[in-house]
């Protein structure tokens, strides 16, 4: 019998999870699609090739065609302003949601990127084979990514800095 | 500024934090998803055991047959057929049938045909024995 790709649940639920969640959002529609992911796994266990990729890369590639069948728009997440405690402004759930915010503000193919990399930890070389690329391609794309964060998160510190930047419009 | 804004001068160290701020799902969450995933048997565990279920009665119901000699009746009923269809494929073109009720009803073909053909052959022969003998004769 082939090797049993959820032999060790907890560790895949919580890289998927993570992965969905960058995608689409925390929460209630981070979790139904992680569920929906893993309902169809248990679905199609058998058809799982251990030859073609490891476990998590299997359920990533059934997670990505979740998202895509529920068409699921991210909701916008709420500014550091709104939900943080004003005792704590500049505790640790402000940063997090800033990246939140600025990973939320990259297009679909910078996202899914972060996600794939640091929400379900794949490597480069798994993220080409899920998404069928080439591996250097996808370092490229990755690096690209990653500096396009740095630049927005860069403009939101300063906007943190400078008030009267912070009410302007963010059309800008 | 701490975390992010602090690290401004240090430039910032983008993958840590995204590894760090990765979204973790809620723990009850993971574990009625994980009791969901064990509870589930694999399917190719039951399908294991049907296969090797037929496949004992297929070995019980061949022994049995062979037993009794129903292996070497149904090879020559095969080999009958074989025989069958190779006469059916290797026909030499339709038969006819020269005597039956209805050749006799209606009689034997007309022999006149026949005849004149071998009158006019004979006839033939005759003018060229009459054109040798007006010749005359070859001496060399």
């Amino acid at each position: 019998m082939a090797r049993d790709p959820l032999a060790d649940p907890g560790p895949l639920i919580r890289r998927v999870y993570a992965y969905v969640a960058y995608r689409i959002g925390e929460g209630a529609e981070a979790e139904d699609v992680t569920s929906e992911a893993f309902e169809r796994a248990l679905r199609y266990r058998d058809s799982y090739d251990p030859g073609r990729g490891e476990p998590v890369a299997w359920l990533i590639g059934i997670a990505r065609r979740c998202i895509e069948g529920a068409r699921l728009r991210p909701e916008p997440v709420p500014t550091a302003e709104e939900t943080a405690d004003p005792l704590d402004v500049e505790g640790s759930t402000i940063e997090r949601l800033t990246l939140a915010q600025a990973v939320d503000r990259l297009d679909e193919r910078d996202r899914e990127l972060i996600a794939l990399r640091y929400g379900s930890d794949l490597s480069a070389r798994q993220i080409a084979e899920v998404l069928e690329l080439r591996t250097n391609a996808v370092e490229v794309a990755l690096h690209r990514a990653l500096a396009r964060l740095r630049k927005l998160l860069e403009g939101e510190e300063a906007a943190q800095a400078d008030p009267r930047l912070r009410e302007r419009p963010s059309t800008l | 500024m701490r975390g992010f804004f602090r690290s401004r001068d240090e430039g910032l160290d983008l993958e840590r934090e995204l590894r760090a701020g990765r979204p973790q799902p809620r723990d009850e969450f993971v574990q009625m998803l994980e009791d969901r995933v064990r509870e589930t048997p694999r399917r190719a565990a039951r399908g294991g055991f049907r296969i090797a279920f037929v496949g004992a009665i297929t070995a019980c119901m061949l022994f049995a047959l062979a037993a009794v000699g129903g292996l070497g009746q149904a090879a020559s009923a095969v080999g009958d057929v074989a025989v069958t269809a190779q006469r059916i494929v290797n026909t030499q073109g339709p038969t006819i049938v020269k005597k039956s009720s209805a050749a006799s009803q209606y009689g034997k073909p007309t022999k006149k045909k026949v005849k004149k053909k071998v009158q006019a052959k004979k006839k033939v022969k005759a003018k060229r024995q009459v054109r040798r003998a007006a010749r005359p004769r070859f001496t060399g």
